[in-house]
């Protein structure tokens, strides 16, 4: 890592922590969060695909889609 | 020199982020089932003021019924007729959906590889969809993950210009119980992310 990278790097760190960013729960939490649920991929080879949801959510986005 | 030989680990603060990205994504994406609910029961938070919209977070977890917070969600982002909210940029920042903010998007997304995954109808400007690409752009999960800069540019792009009004809608709706700390923690982590790019340019 260059010099100025690591400056910034530090800095933000520092930012973050104070935010309350850390609490180490979110990110122990993340764990849980990872899988599925993903609405994006990469266009290289896709890994996974999330498959359709007839979630009331996408009912509503093609409702609004109509006007 | 374009290419790099030995690919730096990702930094303790960028794996955060990409994990409250996830979170919010997660929670705006469908309602939150028990899976999730349980997740958030564990949640912690500091004296930060993230910290303290992260228990009421956890608080509001605890009390709710999967039930109750799926109606919450459906009159919020769903409606019969019409919903309080319309998560979307696009409407947002144009009172429309699938707008120019959209067609950008889309153009952006093309130049980093990203794509929706098939059979996701919901247009790529949803904040959950968004959400989901910041914490991919971080971690690397459409190749190599992006430099801070492009991670900013992206954000101030496309989500930095709306979603912390939508996250300040979203604590103010009247009819929230559940989603209202959603809301807290989406503009108080939107607000985390603007300071801290202002502060690595």
């Amino acid at each position: 890592m260059s010099k100025k990278k690591e400056v910034v790097s530090v800095g933000r760190r520092d930012f973050f922590r104070k935010a309350g960013l850390g609490a180490g729960a979110v990110g122990a939490a993340a764990v849980g969060l990872s899988a599925e649920q993903g609405k994006a991929e990469t266009t290289k080879p896709a890994s996974n695909s999330a498959g359709y949801r007839e979630t009331a959510h996408v009912k509503k986005y093609y409702e609004l889609s109509r006007f | 020199m374009a290419i790099a030989v030995t690919q730096e680990p990702i930094a303790e603060e960028d794996n955060l982020r990409a994990s409250w990205y996830s979170l919010l994504a997660r929670l705006l994406a469908a309602p939150a089932d028990e899976s999730l609910l349980a997740v958030l029961r564990g949640l912690d938070g500091d004296d930060s003021e993230l910290g303290a919209a992260l228990r009421a977070l956890k608080g509001a977890a605890t009390t709710a019924s999967a039930r109750a917070i799926e109606q919450e969600y459906f009159d919020l982002f769903i409606g019969v007729g019409q919903s309080e909210l319309v998560p979307y940029g696009s409407y947002y920042l144009t009172g429309f959906l699938h707008e120019k903010p959209l067609a950008r998007l889309r153009d952006d997304m093309a130049l980093l590889g990203i794509a929706r995954s098939e059979g996701v109808p919901e247009s790529e400007d949803h904040i959950a969809a968004l959400c989901d690409m910041m914490a991919g752009l971080i971690i690397g999960s459409f190749g190599e993950p992006v430099e801070l800069s492009a991670q900013r540019k992206f954000f101030d792009d496309h989500i930095g210009c709306w979603a912390p009004r939508f996250f300040e809608n979203l604590e103010a709706s009247p009819s929230t119980v559940f989603y209202m700390p959603v809301g807290t923690v989406g503009r108080l982590f939107m607000a985390v992310e603007s300071q801290a790019f202002e502060m690595a340019a």
